[in-house]
């Protein structure tokens, strides 16, 4: 249907578009240009293009140029669309348009899909509407060339969005991008070296944003999104979901304006726009474990500092099919830490070319075992399957993982080996610094070779992935993470050839050089992520002895709240977090927690129980040809995964000086609404289209409510707010007499009764 | 409850009427009825088929014919109606060829056991946080790694089904009227190889048992409740129950009858597979133990062989080890642990809470003086009822003195002195069985469920 509405609307402008040039024909052979009157003025620029072509073993490929073939017009009514009464021009093969206004005034340029994209001599393949601000306009048609771009765009949306004007926001936009204001609306093509590789990075970025937006004015989607309503869902009023919870009961979302869509498509489903997330992954601490705990003092402050999301659940148990959720919203039956080519066979056989084993070169030490076959038989290889890193890759965004302690020169699809030549000293804790330990902990005469284990692939939210281990940038893109008790020595490995000038903490690098991803996730290794792990080593005494900080316990949790600061403050300290015109984020959180009792899942998954585990068909839900969900069966073992774990802390830090602080947010969360949340972030789905929500974040209340028949798993269900998906927005407001159901992660703390004491988005930025 | 809207396939119309009346969206491509089922609806609920060695399975189970008694089949002691388990309250049953050979320990259940891994000396424990240790396996003493070899014990042995050998058994089955399913199941040659065909008979009953719904049906109050269905409140009582259940310094159950997240997806099985010393008392109902020589001390044997002391009284770990069963279902049984000396989960409970501050209660007295009368203030719900002056009690009296040293200390078996404080009040106590009452298969909520009782307020 929108392309309909599509191919209609441009076929009503190329036809008027057609009738202004034969007017203007006509109009010219009277000489009527000579007596001109003097108020009319010529605007002379520029469409700029980009285009992003995949493939790329680094960061994206992207290319600067022209649209062809664009409609541009003086916008005088603002409204997004170039009437006939805008005499619209078109612009030609080098993009260039030429106007003739009777004033000066804001720019339009509609680009169709008739247009071409020089940037790649490609058809353009969605509708885009970008425009340039009088104030620009004004500023640039003296020297002849006004540039209509997502830049020339964005400043103006920023303009509008903060009440501000066009010189402090083309200096904004110029500080985000890292040029300088004169280079920012100028020419992408005119561009070179790091300016034009920083301009494009960001223009592609945008370009994506004015592309959604253009769609959602084209069909005049309802504003604002559903689930970003305040109060609550208002499409669930006459669906069959938990009265109790379903708090909204009209609709009062009108078509949405041009202006409005220029601001949606930055804050979709009310999440904003980041330019970077950093995820600072943590292993199996319940809430409670952490939350006001004498032995993470450092987590506990940011807790309180920043915002939270107070009812956050993880999806699985153990670590891998949580991690695989993280990547992907789901954890496709796995439930167990196996390798991930386990049992793969047939259409889930591993693609890789070749596996990691030791007969590789320079493997010799790999502990990749080649085949795996475990009695339960479920496959760990998710072969075509929706996950955050391939979908940043598709729009031309970037990913990055930084993994601790990995060997110098392992494969990254290898867990890391233990290795005599390189040591380190025991951690000593004096005393004051470890739960307010009376004496010192640890023992300096302690030296501890690198055990087995440190980094381990099922901490790898897109190791299960396939098509993320067979993606191009795979290598690129998993890099080091340093801090670690044995980063010193690494250097000294002996297990692989340490590749020359290996680099034990690519994190510090590029948080200088801004050479970051969108989406960071930050594995620390199995000591400082808190998951614990036996590391002996020996006395100089004589006789041998366990760290200090490693075990199970207590120690270890100082020893990841020590870590998770030393991150933070790092990146903190980093002229990436000092841009405010870059929006970061840090995100602390756990993979999962340790429930045991009552609800230890949510949003997304009823615990299979109820016979549903062990004898009903749940299946995950995919689009088919004709449009309609169905179950796909292909998934053994399905039954059983995604069973939930309890719940974790969940931080979220920002750079950002106007924004919100201290905002605790109770709503039911999961895995799934984090991955939903990203999506939005990044803008890689459309609110309007639930297949577009990679795997379970599609799984809403009112998804559910309408595929109840092939979701066995939700059926009965007391409370379908809870059981169901949403984005991490604040948007839901708890009834007043709703109690907040716990997990066991969190029962020692009073269940919260109504709503939270403001609304405010854990993510807003002002 | 009275505020939810049951989702159930009876609303589809209701459904799809929202569906088709959509919203103003403009859109339709997102307003599309998509609860169009695509596959069948019937799908969502029923059970898979069964496979054909599950068939075969589901006929031997309940083929009393398979026994040497021709009057016993598995479903005599594993009764579907009990979970599975024994239909009565004897600690052991009886079997053999004249149905008079007294068995020696109580009958588990077999529901829930599909998650069963092989026993291994340091399993992973399920919660990811406690020490690997003993753990896994079939029987009291885990000495069969799967289901399948398991059913040999049964079949065998010449206390129970009492067959003379696999042969007896293979023979009996190619006799059955079922016979042509279990070709049809394994072959046309199926019978030829009585050792392949015994294989199949055993990976028979495996299947039936993993597959079948009514031998994992999850289908408790319980259950309702952790799946956030209708229905599934709890009440105060059965939630303070759940709290003692967990709480580490009272019940602590739920550190052995673990019901959390589990192995390979499993989630509240209750049971984390694990092997406890408790040294419950002797049970002289089971006529093994006249023999003063002999005790059964579960992993270390006599029965298990693999992990047998050097030598009597040799320091051995695994003596006095056995499983820690599944709780689902626990208020069906008539004979709980594993010689089944306990007969209520009153007096279960009970045990649990006073074996140390009051032994005297549970395990003989020797030497002492019986009181004409016990004072009031005697408990009248151990095993023993009469109270002595002087003596000395005989605690934990079913294990070597050589093992004492291998009783879990574990909460609330602490081994806390005679006379102290228990662990948990009356009160607690009995919360603690209302919520095990919970665990019981095939719950319906009342249609009006009273407002008041031991179990409700």
């Amino acid at each position: 249907m929108a392309n309909l509405q599509y191919v209609g609307f441009t076929t009503s402008l190329t036809a008027i578009a057609a009738a202004c040039m034969l007017a203007g024909c006509g109009g010219g052979d009277s000489g009527t240009s000579t007596s001109a009157p003097n108020s009319q003025v010529k605007i002379s620029g520029v469409v700029n293009s980009t285009a992003y072509t995949p493939g790329s073993t680094g960061n994206p490929t992207l290319a600067a140029g022209y649209f062809k073939g664009a409609t541009v017009c003086v916008d005088s009514n603002n409204d997004g669309i170039c009437e006939s009464s805008e005499n619209p021009v078109t612009t030609d093969a080098n993009g260039k348009f030429t106007l003739t206004a009777s004033a000066l005034g804001p720019i339009i340029a509609d680009i169709s899909t008739s247009a071409t994209n020089t940037a790649n001599g490609s058809a353009v393949t969605a509708h885009e509407i970008l425009r340039a601000s009088l104030a620009q306009v004004t500023e640039q048609q003296t020297a002849g060339l006004v540039v209509v771009s997502p830049m020339s765009s964005e400043v103006q949306r920023m303009v509008e969005d903060n009440s501000t004007d066009y010189q402090t926001e083309k200096g904004n936009l110029a500080s985000r991008v890292g040029v300088t204001s004169a280079q920012v609306l100028g020419d992408l093509t005119a561009l070179t070296g790091t300016a034009q590789s920083l301009a494009l990075a960001e223009a592609n970025a945008l370009n994506n944003r004015y592309v959604y937006a253009t769609k959602k004015f084209d069909n005049k989607e309802l504003y604002p999104d559903a689930l970003a309503v305040p109060g609550g869902d208002p499409e669930l009023a006459s669906l069959a979901v938990s009265t109790a919870t379903n708090t909204q009961k009209t609709d009062p979302r009108q078509p949405i304006t041009f202006l409005q869509a220029q601001q949606a498509a930055f804050n979709v489903e009310g999440i904003p726009r980041y330019d970077s997330v950093f995820i600072v992954m943590l292993e199996n601490k319940g809430t409670t474990t952490i939350l006001g705990s004498q032995y993470a003092p450092k987590i506990n402050g940011y807790l309180q500092a920043n915002n939270q999301f107070t009812s956050y659940y993880a999806t699985s148990n153990p670590s891998e099919p949580n991690y695989t959720a993280l990547g992907g919203a789901d954890d496709w039956g796995i439930t167990d830490d196996s390798q991930w080519n386990c049992d793969a066979t047939g259409a889930n056989a591993v693609q890789d070319l070749p596996v990691p084993d030791n007969t590789q070169p320079g493997l010799a030490n790999s502990p990749f075992t080649t085949t795996c076959t475990q009695a339960a038989g479920i496959n760990h290889n998710i072969v075509g399957r929706a996950n955050l890193f391939t979908a940043l890759s598709s729009k031309g965004l970037r990913w990055r993982t930084y993994s601790e302690s990995m060997n110098p020169g392992q494969d990254f699809r290898t867990d890391s080996i233990a290795d005599t030549a390189v040591t380190a000293a025991d951690h000593v804790y004096p005393p004051g610094t470890l739960g307010n330990n009376t004496t010192a902990i640890g023992n300096s005469t302690l030296t501890l070779p690198m055990p087995a284990g440190l980094y381990k692939t099922k901490h790898h939210p897109g190791m299960a992935y396939q098509n993320v281990r067979s993606a191009p940038e795979w290598k690129f893109s998993n890099r080091t993470l340093g801090g670690g008790q044995w980063d010193a020595a690494l250097v000294s490995g002996s297990k692989y050839t340490v590749p020359t000038g290996y680099n034990v903490d690519q994190f510090s690098t590029d948080l200088q050089s801004g050479d970051v991803g969108q989406i960071n996730f930050l594995m620390p290794d199995q000591c400082d992520d808190m998951h614990s792990i036996t590391v002996t080593g020996t006395l100089s005494g004589g006789g041998t002895a366990t760290a200090s900080d490693c075990a199970s316990g207590n120690n270890i949790i100082t020893r990841g709240d020590n870590y998770v600061d030393y991150l933070v403050k790092k990146i903190q300290a980093s002229p990436l977090w000092a841009n405010r015109q870059k929006r970061v984020a840090i995100v602390l959180m756990f993979d999962e927690g340790t429930a045991t009792t009552g609800h230890n899942a949510c949003c997304g998954w009823v615990p299979g129980s109820s016979g549903a585990a062990a004898s009903t068909n749940t299946n995950p839900l995919v689009k088919g040809s004709n449009g309609q969900f169905a179950q796909d069966t292909s998934i053994h073992n399905y039954n059983f995964g995604n069973h939930g774990h309890g719940e974790s802390i969940f931080a979220v830090i920002t750079n950002q000086a106007g924004a919100p602080k201290q905002v605790s947010d109770s709503d039911a969360y999961s895995h799934f609404s984090f991955v939903r949340t990203l999506q939005d972030m990044f803008q890689l789905a459309d609110p309007t289209d639930d297949s577009t929500y990679m795997n379970r974040s599609k799984y809403t209340e009112k998804f559910i409510a309408q595929n109840i028949l092939n979701l066995p798993e939700y059926q009965s269900s007391a409370d379908t707010h809870f059981d169901a998906v949403r984005p991490m927005n604040h948007a839901y407001v708890i009834p007043k007499t709703y109690t907040q159901i716990q997990s066991s992660d969190t029962q020692t703390l009073t269940p919260q009764v109504g709503p939270d004491t403001t609304q405010k988005g854990v993510w807003a930025v002002k | 409850m009275q505020h939810f809207i049951r989702i159930a396939v009876c609303l589809l119309p209701l459904v799809l009427a929202a569906c088709g009346g959509g919203s103003s969206d403009s859109n339709t491509t997102t307003s599309a009825p998509t609860a169009t089922p695509t596959s069948a609806p019937s799908a969502a609920t029923a059970s898979a088929p069964l496979s054909l060695s599950a068939q075969v399975g589901h006929k031997l189970f309940f083929d009393a014919t398979l026994s040497g008694s021709g009057k016993m089949s598995c479903a005599t002691c594993h009764d579907p109606n009990f979970a599975y388990a024994a239909p009565n309250n004897l600690a052991v049953q009886l079997g053999g060829t004249d149905m008079l050979q007294p068995g020696t320990r109580a009958v588990p259940s077999l529901r829930y056991k599909e998650f069963t891994p092989a026993y291994a000396d340091l399993l992973d424990n399920p919660d990811g946080v406690s020490v690997p240790g003993p753990g896994g396996g079939f029987t009291w003493d885990g000495r069969s790694p799967t289901l399948a070899d398991q059913s040999s014990i049964p079949l065998l042995s010449a206390n129970e089904m009492a067959n003379a050998s696999p042969a007896d058994v293979v023979a009996k089955v190619k006799a059955a009227a079922y016979a042509p399913l279990f070709l049809q199941a394994f072959g046309s040659d199926a019978f030829n190889d009585t050792t392949k065909a015994f294989a199949n008979i055993q990976a028979a009953l495996q299947a039936y048992q993993m597959e079948d719904q009514s031998f994992h049906p999850f289908s408790s109050k319980f259950d309702l409740y952790v799946a956030n269905k209708i229905g599934g409140n709890m009440t105060a009582a059965e939630l303070r129950g759940l709290t003692v259940f967990t709480d580490a310094n009272s019940g602590n159950c739920a550190s052995c009858h673990y019901q959390g997240a589990g192995l390979n997806g499993s989630s509240a099985l209750f049971t984390d597979f694990s092997y406890e010393t408790i040294s419950v008392p002797r049970n002289m109902d089971i006529p093994a133990n006249q023999n003063a020589a002999y005790y059964d001390m579960g992993v270390c044997g006599p029965a298990r062989t693999d992990h047998l002391p050097a030598s009597p009284g040799a320091a051995n770990s695994f003596c006095g080890l056995f499983k820690a069963p599944t709780l689902r279902n626990v208020s069906l049984r008539g004979a709980f642990f594993h010689n089944g000396v306990i007969h209520s989960l009153y007096q279960l409970v009970h045990f649990y809470n006073t074996r140390d501050t009051n032994p005297e209660i549970w395990y003989p007295t020797v030497g002492g003086t019986p009181k004409a009368t016990p004072d009031a203030s005697f408990p009248t719900y151990g095993l023993i009822t009469t109270q002595y002056t002087g003596g000395t009690v005989q605690k934990f009296n079913d294990l070597p003195a050589a093992y004492v040293g291998n009783i879990d200390p574990q909460m609330p078996l602490d081994s806390r002195a005679p006379g102290a404080t228990p662990p948990m009040t009356e009160a607690q106590m009995s919360d603690l069985i209302c919520f095990l009452n919970t665990l019981t298969d095939g719950y319906q909520a009342p249609a009006n469920p009273p407002a008041h009782g031991t179990c409700v307020d």
